[in-house]
């Protein structure tokens, strides 16, 4: 029983791997599409406008070189090579608007200008819709997921682990699709220009494309020798922030014993190897960078003195040469885009890799096809029934644990640390599976049952409760709709909170800090005390403060104890005499075992356990 | 050290602009920058020369003349040379901005090192680890691109003008007039720009932030069952991320449009008012294709002013940030007529010292009232006393991690103030209540102090805090490495390495704080009656809350709110009956009934 109960072994440690850059997965990206179907409507108009773009940005040049040079500037050059219909189409303007041909070319060129701008503009913004919104989606479904997850995943993995896949692992995809965009938004103009080039005049364009695998070459060899470096430069960053961090965290050990000196000179071998990167990446990337301009400055030579043979031979015109020339900066840049484009595939298929990694943990909490609900009116009946149980397979830490709680009974639970009181109420909260008919309540089996229902129906405020950065009434009513401003304020009046929550400057309106760190330790937990009462469950469970509070703030907080507990079934974790006292019954664990169950009369009698413990509290509290 | 000599330097400038204050680190490699910067002008001007060719040979094509080699070598060669201006220039100007961040690496970490406690309240980890990793960053990229962007930009654009006017002043003054207003646009647009950047980067801070704090309250959200609302939540703080975002992009988008016009309507009126002239004659084909091209040139400060403002805002708000830090002066430092001592003794004198800790606004909180004490060589003493009576603010002073009143504690006679801090802590050992450890070996964590030693030492001081057979079962032995990617310690056996850390350096005093609040009270017996025999002779001060550890001390001194309450040895406190007294009774019965627990579940098993 006790091997289902923990579940299959998992490899939590995957978690903590680091995921190392591998090749392009095409998988990966079929799968990220998932998430931008939604939007496909933007998407294909996003292709639609860029294919309209980048007509418009080939015509703007066709009607400076064809229309104006070859057709008004130098009639008599024209070869008759096509236009694309622009001489047409500015003869029609001109003699519909009765302009010198010259200026309705003008009109031509700067339509074209604007409609290229307009569409270039539409591209861009629905590509970035689409892929906002998908990763948008993929973040909120990750989050569901993550918060779904049952805490014996986050018992074992690190939340800082988890977070960078929500936050910055994210971003890098976002940095990946916006990167596929700049492809498209450099290749499609490309294809069209390289199209208007083949009909102008395909020999000079083929003396010019020969110049492409020369730029691919260059960016490849580029990329290759710069791989090792960059990843030199990351890893001797990481050290360099590793190296930081724990000198920040141990800085008083640091200065104790004198390691000023050395932490620093070790600090700065590794600063200085990071130098030595930054620099060698510095000097491949100037022979790059300024190679790739230069392609334009060769295609240009090529254009003047190619191109110009095909003129004087009359093969093509004077205003395709302009148009080439015009046109040599566009040919290398959807190289030096996919250069550019190519070190942030690497890093995303990793980070889609973590992402999808955390979306598919499939660790959930035991939950049958058939549900049972509890009953409306929950009585309160807890039982525990030979409940054995330990957090991973082959530990217990609960052995044999049968006891029950009668309805509306206050039964207090005590016990040295490590006997497993927490681990028991966290149980009856469902937040792990247990054997199946080890815990029931009114009856009914808490496996057979939702976990969200049960968690509706036990409240509980456990040592580790989390105040959240927002105002006290949001950490009354945790963004739950059902609970009225006005019943948390009744809930705060009846465990006595309301009186310290009016003093504060904005009173419920008052914006806590993280973890609430403006508020005493004491004023938490009345805080968490409401914010269980606002949830009116029908079983409520206290692990009792174990921290120092001023005796005041304590006679405050055993009195909202008691008016919490009134007729409700409570299980406390009791630390304090007041509270063992007013207990019904009271359970003794120790070492995961009942030791004594019964009234406080019945097991003074008894003189076992419960009596040392009950006289050492005694003394304590005499002592204080 | 390079870094002691730049301290002093950067003070000379108005200290209002923190972008001043780097000019120090640019300078200091000036004949790079600057070397590097007229190569890059000259690769721009050998750039602007580059159309005059393309108009020759475009003119010498359209008079069907076939000379077109020259103009063609012409355009070859002003490539070569200005790829190598480019090349060298670059690099020169790139590797300021590298050596800068090199250096402010290396200030910032010297000056952390050298922080006290008050520092470290008023920055954190995260804060100092942010400052350090993206500011400086951002320094870089100021110095190494957008110091070229300026001056660079700037240069083109002038020389773009006068090369259009030498070629064509009337047409270059037809378009002089539009020029203001793309820049005012363009400018415009760059702003706004900024600023959506801005709400983008706290857009994505608060999405942090609700992640980090959502995953740390997991258990709280599951336990109210509030999953799906905080998934709400999270979707409208992630879609407002997600709009802002979008904008961001819209106007990025809208400023390439924007600049897309503006040289279109400055072509297009090449195009026209050129045109005419080519067909009256007064222009050349050539010089008109050459006008295009001088066009883009002038235009592109213009296209990137926007990167470029934005490279200097981000960088002049890091480097406040990073100046904020090196301006905070250590708040312990060395007195400027302060000796060492020469072979100390470990005699301390502690008269009449009261302290408050500061706080950041208002009044402090005092921990010491009037303490005075003698401790003589060799004695072992224990501190005794409830949470915050004061024991660890005074080991803290002693060791100078605070800094005491001028004459409070003496070292053999010396004011500890007078004494240069190294010295304090070199002869005065303290062993912190927070057992940190390093991500090291088990070796390197011993021997902190003193890479060097030997292993002998290390066994020995392990076997002294009981940790010998802890070791001996790990494989890798004292070379285990401890932390995150190692063997994870329970409490009790980090505070013995802890313990095994100020053990080794055999110092004329040590202080130990509270190190046996998670060893059992078995093995804390054994450790202390071996830390008796190995500390004869040489001071120890203990602070505890158990009067079991207090008990093996000469001399007991129980702390109640900052006063020494009572002083004495065991047997003299337990016959005063006072406080020591009552803690040894409650203390009792609770060991009494530790041993019964014990007992009870081991019957058990």
């Amino acid at each position: 029983m006790s091997e289902t109960a923990a579940g299959k072994r998992r490899n939590y440690a995957a978690f903590d791997d680091e995921i190392e850059t591998r090749g392009f997965d095409f998988g990966l990206v079929v799968r990220l599409l998932k998430w931008m179907r939604p939007y496909r409507r933007q998407g294909f108009m996003a292709i639609a406008f860029v294919l309209l773009a980048a007509s418009a940005a080939v015509l703007a040049p066709v009607v400076v070189s064809r229309v104006v040079v070859d057709g008004i500037l130098l009639p008599t050059s024209d070869a008759g090579a096509p236009d694309f219909g622009q001489k047409a189409l500015n003869s029609f303007l001109a003699t519909s608007f009765d302009l010198h041909p010259l200026f309705s070319a003008c009109l031509l060129f700067g339509l074209w200008t604007v409609l290229w701008a307009f569409f270039g503009h539409g591209f861009r913004t629905m590509l970035a819709r689409t892929v906002l919104h998908a990763l948008r989606d993929l973040r909120r479904d990750l989050f569901a997921h993550l918060e779904k997850l049952p805490s014996s995943f986050y018992d074992r993995v690190a939340v800082g682990r988890v977070m960078t896949r929500l936050t910055n692992d994210i971003e890098t995809l976002f940095e990946l699709l916006a990167g596929f965009g700049v492809l498209l938004g450099e290749f499609v103009p490309f294809f069209a220009a390289v199209s208007v080039m083949m009909a102008l005049n395909p020999t000079l364009t083929l003396e010019l494309l020969v110049l492409l695998p020369v730029a691919a070459v260059a960016t490849w060899i580029f990329r290759v020798v710069s791989r090792q470096v960059y990843r030199n430069i990351r890893s001797s960053m990481s050290r360099l922030n590793e190296n930081l961090q724990e000198n920040l965290s141990g800085i008083e050990v640091v200065q104790l014993y004198g390691r000023e000196r050395i932490n620093f000179e070790r600090y700065n071998a590794i600063n200085e190897e990071n130098r030595q990167q930054e620099n060698l990446a510095v000097r491949i990337e100037s022979y790059y960078g300024p190679s790739m301009d230069s392609m334009a400055f060769l295609a240009i030579a090529a254009i003047v003195w190619f191109g110009g043979q095909h003129v004087l031979s009359g093969v093509a015109t004077l205003g395709s040469v302009i148009l080439f020339a015009q046109f040599a900066d566009m040919m290398f840049r959807p190289i030096v885009a996919m250069g550019e484009q190519w070190n942030v595939v690497f890093r995303a298929m990793a980070s889609c890799e973590r992402i999808f990694q955390a979306l598919d943990w499939d660790e959930a909490l035991e939950v049958p096809k058939e549900t049972r609900s509890l009953p409306d009116d929950v009585e309160g009946r807890v039982t525990f029934n030979h409940l054995t149980f330990g957090y991973t397979p082959g530990t217990t830490i609960l052995k044999d644990v049968s006891f029950e709680i009668r309805p509306g009974e206050r039964v207090a639970i005590v016990g040295p640390t490590g006997s497993g009181k927490t681990s028991l109420v966290r149980l009856l909260c469902r937040f792990y599976d247990v054997p199946r008919n080890s815990i029931l309540i009114d009856g009914v089996d808490i496996m057979d049952v939702e976990p969200a229902e049960i968690r509706k129906r036990v409240g509980v405020v456990l040592q580790d409760f989390h105040i959240f950065s927002g105002t006290v009434y949001d950490n009354i009513t945790l963004g739950n709709p059902a609970v009225t401003r006005e019943a948390a304020r009744e809930a705060a009046r009846l465990v006595h909170a309301d009186p310290f929550i009016r003093m504060l400057p904005q009173g419920y309106d008052t914006v806590l800090t993280e973890r609430g760190r403006n508020l005493s330790h004491g004023q938490r937990q009345l805080l968490a005390f409401a914010r269980v009462l606002a949830m009116n469950p029908d079983i409520l469970i206290l692990d009792e403060a174990t921290a120092s509070i001023d005796t005041e703030t304590e006679l405050i907080i055993q009195d909202a104890l008691s008016k919490v507990t009134e007729g409700r079934t409570s299980i406390i974790i009791a630390h304090r005499l007041q509270t063992i006292r007013e207990a019904d019954r009271i359970v003794v664990l120790a070492d995961g075992e009942v030791r004594e169950f019964g009234s406080h009369q019945e097991l003074m009698a008894r003189g076992g356990l419960y009596k040392t413990l009950y006289e050492l509290q005694v003394q304590d509290t005499a002592g204080r | 050290m390079e870094s002691r000599a730049t301290t002093s330097r950067t003070d000379g400038r108005s200290p209002s602009s923190p972008l001043w204050r780097l000019v120090p680190l640019v300078q200091r490699h000036k004949w790079r920058f600057w070397g590097g910067m007229s190569l890059i002008n000259t690769g721009r001007l050998l750039e602007a020369v580059m159309p005059l060719y393309l108009k020759m040979g475009i003119d010498r094509i359209a008079a069907g003349d076939t000379r077109l080699a020259l103009p063609a070598l012409a355009i070859l060669g002003l490539m070569v040379l200005r790829y190598i201006a480019f090349n060298i220039g670059r690099r020169l100007v790139r590797e300021v901005g590298v050596n800068a961040a090199y250096e402010l690496r290396q200030r910032l970490y010297w000056h952390l090192e050298l922080q006290g406690p008050l520092f470290f309240s008023k920055f954190t980890t995260g804060d100092l680890m942010a400052r350090a990793i993206n500011d400086i960053t951002l320094i870089r990229q100021l110095i190494g691109m957008g110091t070229r962007l300026l001056f660079v930009l700037g240069f083109s654009g002038i020389v773009a003008f006068l090369f259009m006017f030498y070629q064509s002043p009337s047409l270059t003054l037809a378009l002089l007039p539009a020029l203001p207003v793309f820049a005012i646009i363009g400018w415009l647009i760059a702003r706004r720009i900024f600023d959506q950047s801005t709400l983008v980067q706290e857009g994505f801070s608060a999405l942090s932030a609700q992640v980090q704090e959502n995953l740390n309250g997991i258990r709280t959200i599951q336990t109210h069952a509030q999953e799906d609302r905080e998934t709400e939540r999270f979707e409208a703080t992630s879609d407002h991320y997600a709009g802002n975002y979008y904008k961001l992009m819209f106007l990025n988008s809208g400023l390439t449009s924007a600049m897309l016009v503006a040289t279109g309507f400055t072509t297009l009126m090449v195009v026209g008012y050129g045109g005419m002239q080519v067909l009256e004659g007064t222009l050349t084909l050539g010089t008109f294709t050459a006008f295009i091209f001088y066009l883009n040139m002038m235009l592109a400060p213009i296209r990137e002013g926007g990167i470029m403002i934005t490279l200097f805002q981000r960088g002049g708000s890091a480097a406040a940030r990073i100046f904020e830090i090196l301006d905070h002066e250590p708040e312990i430092r060395d007195a400027p007529d302060a000796t060492p001592l020469e072979g100390i003794g470990g005699a301390l004198t502690i008269n009449h010292l009261s302290y408050t800790h500061p706080a950041q606004k208002g009044e402090g909180w005092p921990a010491l009232k009037d303490v005075s004490l003698e401790i003589g060589k060799g004695e072992m003493i224990a501190l005794l006393g409830r949470v915050g009576s004061g024991k660890s603010t005074l080991l803290r002073l002693i060791v100078r991690l605070l800094d005491p009143p001028p004459g409070t504690i003496y070292l053999d006679g010396r004011d500890i103030r007078m004494l240069p801090v190294t010295q304090v802590r070199s002869q005065i050992a303290m062993v912190p209540q927070d057992p940190f450890l390093f991500a090291t070996h088990i070796a390197q964590n011993i021997s902190y102090d003193n890479p060097e030693r030997a292993t002998d030492d290390v066994w020995r001081a392990a076997e002294s805090a009981d940790l010998e057979t802890t070791i001996r079962r790990f494989p890798d032995r004292l070379e285990t490495i401890v932390g995150e990617r190692g063997v994870t310690l329970s409490g009790g056996q980090k505070q013995r390495a802890s313990l095994a850390r100020g053990l080794i350096r055999e110092t004329p005093v040590l202080l130990l704080d509270d190190c046996f609040s998670s060893v059992d009270t078995e093995t804390e017996e054994f450790i202390l009656s071996r830390l008796k025999s190995l500390r004869h002779g040489h001071t120890t001060i203990m602070v505890s809350h158990r009067v079991s550890t207090a008990r093996h001390a000469d001399r007991i001194v129980v702390l109640d709110e900052g006063r020494i309450a009572e002083t004495g040895s065991h047997a003299e406190l337990l016959a005063r009956d006072g406080l020591y007294a009552a803690l040894e009774r409650q203390q009792g019965r609770r060991e009494e009934l530790e041993r019964a627990l014990e007992k009870d579940v081991g019957d058990d098993t």
